[in-house]
């Protein structure tokens, strides 16, 4: 039988990172804009892998590190730099379904 | 039986028995409707569609943005599997680069939307699935999708 997940009452929503309104304190300061990815119990370590691999055309090396620090610390740095850049890198991780966020730089 | 296999050029060959296929077809399926009802309350919407900001306000801006797009990508994504799963019966077909990619993606999303839906946690995911837990046959299927999707990355290299 395969699932169905439609037409299920509504659970209370799944983690979320914690909200603080910090971040617009840092907007008039030159740092960059980080992005930020968070772990979740569903992607398989080696998918992590491979879109970092894939999206910031990281080593084999660097992206196997940025996936087990996700995964043992709960979330890791991905990649930095203008708003701008640091949208678009969130949203391309977005669409292929990881849990990523920005925030400007402390 | 294999599922995925490196084709000469830098296709994935794919063969599916009918039943595995079939079972394929429902879940795309049922994430097009997901999609396009999009609940935006619904846990399962929720993780497809993260908040981009921890500030729920500049996240509200983000998602104005590019919800539509996301949206967008991600059913052209479904679509690009639904055209390679073909309608009925077995597959053997071989799938061009962007053809996995789609592929990748969209079990992702199924992965997440049982996720999410069963609210799962890494203890649970690292466990037997019991026979008698209710969600045992969504948890059989989160557990196949995800065989599949590292059979696929290990033929994709």
């Amino acid at each position: 039988m395969p699932p169905s997940w439609q037409h299920v009452p509504m659970a209370s929503p799944t983690e979320a990172p914690e909200r603080t309104e910090e971040t617009r304190i840092g907007d008039r300061l030159d740092k960059p804009w980080l992005v930020i990815v968070w772990n979740d119990p569903v992607n398989l370590m080696s998918y992590v892998t491979w879109v970092f691999k894939k999206l910031f055309g990281y080593s084999e090396a660097k992206a196997t590190k940025l996936m087990l620090d996700v995964h043992h610390r709960g979330r890791a740095v991905v990649s930095s730099g203008a708003r701008e850049k640091a949208e678009m890198d969130c949203y391309r991780l977005h669409a292929y379904g990881l849990w990523a966020t920005i925030s400007k730089s402390d | 039986m294999v599922r995925f296999k490196r084709a000469r050029g830098n296709g994935v060959r794919v063969r599916l028995a009918e039943d595995e296929a079939e079972l394929l077809r429902r879940l795309v399926a049922e994430m097009r409707t997901m999609l396009e009802v999009h609940i935006s309350q619904d846990p399962v919407i929720q993780r497809l569609f993260p908040d981009a900001h921890v500030s729920s306000e500049e996240a509200a801006d983000f998602r104005a943005l590019t919800e539509d797009d996301l949206s967008a990508a991600k059913r052209s994504a479904l679509e690009t599997v639904s055209a390679s799963l073909a309608s009925d019966g077995r597959l053997d077909t071989t799938l061009r680069e962007a053809e996995v990619d789609a592929w990748l993606s969209v079990l992702t999303d199924l992965r997440l939307a049982i996720g999410a839906r069963l609210e799962v946690t890494e203890e649970l995911m690292s466990a037997d699935v019991d026979p008698q837990d209710k969600n045992a046959p969504a948890l059989v299927t989160l557990h196949w999708l995800g065989w599949l999707q590292e059979m696929l990355l290990e033929a994709a290299g």
